[in-house]
């Protein structure tokens, strides 16, 4: 036997190795676009002139770089209950984009403001798993804006109006107790696409949410303090019908594309993020990157993004009831 | 006028209770049934600016500095710059825009902590990166420091359109001047510039950064509910008064007497 | 196959599950005995005086792995070859890296070793194709060879006194990498063969297959004179409609994606299995994103396990 002819990668499928992920080797940070207004590279993607020119053209010829059309997606894989001691978990990949969302529900006090609603809040941290480049405060800004992309998508109005989350259904008891929602959202690796990936988790995290039942007693004793009696048998399961998804459309050279890479979200002159919910309504939206755009370019990638939307439902639908069938079994 | 002068006038000194808040609340819902083309609260109409009063100049140590008044929010924005990017920052062709927003302590009706608002500050950078000409100055850094005095609704826009006018007052070359405005969307209604309490109980809100000679919107941002024909009625909207206080900009920067008072 | 994350539904896993038990009956049985993890006792023959190499360690006369991967045995030296450890460099591989930093008279390259490598002013073809000495001049126009984040290709030339290691790409056919893409698979993955760069005229495309683990599928690049070269920089400066043409687009994207699936299977990239795998899903209508799919995924799993199968059946 030649210990030179041993090819263990096919021996064990324990021993297979994960897969890897395709992107570019760790580069330094990209240069500024020469003399052209194209927004500052958000990622740490460090691409080559000639590598970025045949992205461009994949984009402008509707075959991108693993074959995908521009309005097509990557492959979207959904697991729930991940987490056993959150209320309603959820993993959520789109290729090498992975992310996982976790919802706890925890009793608290409505505020004074709002006697009559719960609370929501949603955090999103970036992990230094994922990317060196996100170790200590690198992750910050990013953590932010993408804490505020989904606060702003699924909050709604600060009246409560066309949020995904009716407040008023958390509320226990008016003014005294209602239950305080946290959403926390982990970048467990980035390969782009992230608000997306995020907004997808969240919406079935929070399917996948039961709040237990509570029995309120009202006692005069403890001076008009509700008694609280959680159940931890009896859950109430979530309405996330209204809960939208987020569809971002990145803007490269002429075109817009869908679930872009990180490879490709470095080529973008700018991107609108738009939230829809089931009915088709928007719910959202925010502008990323900093070139101007023309109005009609935002009318008609809001039209892009309604009809896109359609396509991503069903493609969640089907990840979720696959995910479901996997955890029946 | 000072920037403490204007804060010592203005500063409220009570924090309200929350009950007089619902009061007010109540007092709007009221006017929302009616349905009608209600005055707001200052009088008013729906589609009506605050009037702006926006100055060039207000701080010396500055390369250029804007100070903006809409009714009750008072902004102040300086420039810094453009200097050389610390030894840290990796070596770039393009200029770096730096944005800060912060409050006062005493910005709002509740003593707050006075502390750079993240999302702000994230948000004017975006607004403004798109205008600013980037590669005029390569491996430097350019400074926009804006501080709320008082917040009294729609303070992004209006730090969006005061430090645009500091840019411009600083000499930063710019594709053109960013204008901002947003609305709110109380009801069937939508009503432009709100002040802080229509702020606080709108069922949307809808901002749009606008270069208005280039036709081209830096930002947009949109929370709450909307069908396509409103987003499109209420972009346009807020596209018509970007132009409209363009032009104040504009006077305010050929003004001989801001000109001579650097 | 935890790992693996796809859809798969219940017949396509039961399949994939066949196909991997296939692979493994077939594999020689010492290739699992062989493979170690770390703290595992490697049985040796003390009587042989061997000798410890790399990943092995003495603990109570025993001798230890600290490494997980394949014990090999070249006469008395025994030692463990790690599979998921970055690249290892031999002088002679043919590797592709990615250009982090210029420095004087040389430029650092990123190629998946646990070091950046150097590449030499010296060691390189100037433009003019003339050989001389390196003046001030061509100093100051390095970033016209080669910029910050230039994909190139080179050979390793060796390892100086300090440690470092360095390039060289003294012909024609190293250099630039152009209008195409980078793919990073496991280095192990990539065995040394005799050729490493591989030019499919049925496809007009180039595959370099990267010791490090570094594969380039691109569009195939006729070795020119400079005078073109620099043409052709203008023109991809000029971005006039100068992109690949789609039907190379398609055949680059179809490979790129033929090599993804493979080693995300782990299954030692060759050329011939690129392209069979590549001509595989076109003779079964799979689209080329459709490649990254669970069914093909299970159809390659099977038919290598059968390839595999054949060839040991015609060795017996």
């Amino acid at each position: 036997l030649i210990s030179g002819d041993l090819n263990l990668d096919s021996t064990l499928p324990s021993k297979l190795p994960p897969p890897p992920v395709f992107r570019s080797s760790a580069a330094p940070p990209p240069q500024g676009s020469p003399a052209s207004r194209r927004a500052r590279d958000d990622t740490m993607v460090g691409l080559s002139e000639g590598e970025k020119h045949f992205i461009r053209g994949g984009i402008a010829q509707d075959l991108r770089a693993d074959g995908r059309r521009r309005l097509q997606f990557r492959a979207l894989t959904v697991e729930t209950g991940i987490i056993p001691q959150a209320n309603g978990s959820a993993r959520v990949r789109m290729g090498a984009t992975e992310v996982i969302a976790s919802v706890k529900a925890e009793l608290g006090k409505p505020t004074i403001l709002h006697p009559d609603k719960g609370k929501v809040s949603i955090y999103v941290d970036c992990s230094p798993t994922a990317a060196p480049m996100f170790e200590g405060r690198g992750s910050e800004e990013l953590s932010a804006e993408l804490s505020v992309g989904l606060q702003r998508c699924l909050l709604g109005g600060k009246s409560g109006a066309g949020a995904a989350i009716d407040l008023s259904s958390l509320i226990v008891v008016e003014g005294k107790a209602c239950w305080d929602l946290y959403i926390d959202g982990l970048v467990v690796s980035s390969d782009g696409n992230l608000l997306d990936a995020l907004a997808a988790a969240i919406k079935v995290a929070l399917s996948d949410t039961g709040i237990p039942k509570v029995n309120v007693s009202l006692n005069n004793e403890t001076d008009g303090e509700p008694e609280v009696d959680i159940s931890d048998e009896e859950f109430l399961q979530f309405d996330t019908s209204g809960v939208p998804v987020i569809i971002t459309l990145t803007k490269v050279g002429k075109h817009y594309i869908v679930d872009a890479t990180s490879e490709e979200e470095s080529q973008m002159s700018s991107a609108v993020s738009v939230s829809v919910n089931s009915h088709g309504q928007i719910c959202g939206l925010t502008k990323r990157g900093g070139a101007g755009l023309d109005p009609s370019v935002i009318f008609d990638m809001i039209s892009v993004a309604k009809n896109v939307s359609q396509r991503f439902y069903t493609l969640l639908e089907s990840a979720f009831a696959a995910a479901e069938a996997v955890a029946d079994e | 006028m000072s920037a403490a002068a204007a804060a010592a006038d203005t500063y409220s000194p009570a924090a309200e209770a929350g009950s007089k808040r619902r009061e007010r609340r109540e007092e709007l819902r009221r006017h929302l049934a009616e349905d009608a083309d209600w005055p707001r609260a200052d009088g008013r109409s729906l589609h009506d600016c605050r009037p702006a009063f926006m100055q060039t100049g207000p701080t010396t140590a500055a390369s250029g500095s804007a100070y903006a008044e809409f009714g009750k929010t008072k902004v102040i924005v300086s420039v810094f710059g453009p200097r050389e990017s610390k030894k840290a920052m990796l070596y770039s062709d393009t200029g770096r825009l730096n944005c800060s927003v912060s409050y006062t302590t005493f910005a709002t009706g509740i003593r707050g902590q006075g502390l750079e608002n993240k999302e702000y500050s994230g948000m004017l950078h975006k607004a403004l990166e798109g205008a600013v000409m980037l590669h005029t100055f390569p491996k430097t850094t350019v400074d926009v420091f804006a501080l709320v005095l008082e917040s009294g609704g729609s303070d992004l826009p209006i730090i969006i359109s005061c430090a645009s006018l500091a840019l411009a007052d600083a000499g930063i070359m710019m594709y053109d001047l960013v204008t901002s405005v947003s609305v709110s969307c109380l009801g069937k209604n939508v009503i432009i510039d709100p002040t802080s309490d229509e702020e606080a109980w709108q069922d949307g809100g809808l901002m749009v950064s606008y270069m208005p000679a280039r036709k081209e919107i830096t930002q947009l941002t949109l929370t709450g509910e909307w069908t396509d024909g409103k987003i499109t009625n209420a972009v346009e909207l807020c596209m018509d008064a970007c132009s409209k206080l363009c032009e104040i900009l504009r006077e305010r920067l050929k003004d001989p007497a801001s000109l001579a008072s650097e | 196959m935890r790992d693996l994350h796809l859809p798969l539904n219940q017949t396509q896993r039961v399949r994939l599950e066949a196909a991997l038990h296939e692979l493994q009956t077939l594999a020689p049985a010492a290739a699992s005995a062989a493979a170690v993890t770390v703290a595992d006792n490697i049985p040796v023959n003390h009587e042989d005086n061997i000798l410890k190499g790399h990943g092995t360690t003495d603990q109570d006369g025993e001798v230890v792995a600290t490494l997980c991967g394949v014990v090999e045995r070249v006469n008395k030296l025994v030692y463990v070859r790690t599979l998921r450890a970055r690249y290892k460099p031999e002088v002679g591989d043919i590797i592709v890296g990615r250009v982090i930093e210029i420095a004087p008279k040389r430029w650092r390259l990123e190629i998946n070793f646990s070091q950046d490598a150097v590449l030499m002013l010296s060691s390189m073809n100037l433009p003019d194709g003339i050989q001389r000495r390196r003046t001030a001049v061509d100093e100051l126009n390095m970033r016209s060879i080669f910029e910050e984040n230039d994909v190139v290709c080179a050979e390793v030339r060796g390892f100086q006194h300090d440690g470092s290691l360095h390039l060289q790409a003294r012909s024609q056919k190293y250099g630039k990498l152009q209008r195409g893409q980078l793919l990073t698979v496991p280095a192990y993955l990539v065995k040394r063969r005799k050729l490493h760069f591989h030019h499919l005229e049925q496809y007009d495309v180039d595959l370099i297959l990267g010791c490090n683990g570094f594969i380039w599928v691109g569009e195939h690049v006729v070795v020119r004179e400079i005078a073109d070269l620099k043409e052709d920089e203008q023109k991809l400066s000029a971005e006039a409609e100068t992109f690949t043409p789609i039907e190379t687009r398609r055949h680059i994207c179809r490979l790129a994606n033929a090599a993804r699936l493979l080693s995300a299977l782990g299954f030692t990239l060759t050329v011939e299995l690129i392209i069979q795998t590549a001509e595989a899903s076109v003779s079964s209508n799979v689209e080329i994103n459709d490649m990254l799919g669970a069914e093909f995924y299970v159809q390659t799993a099977e038919g290598e396990a059968k390839r595999r199968g054949d060839l040991l059946g015609k060795k017996r």
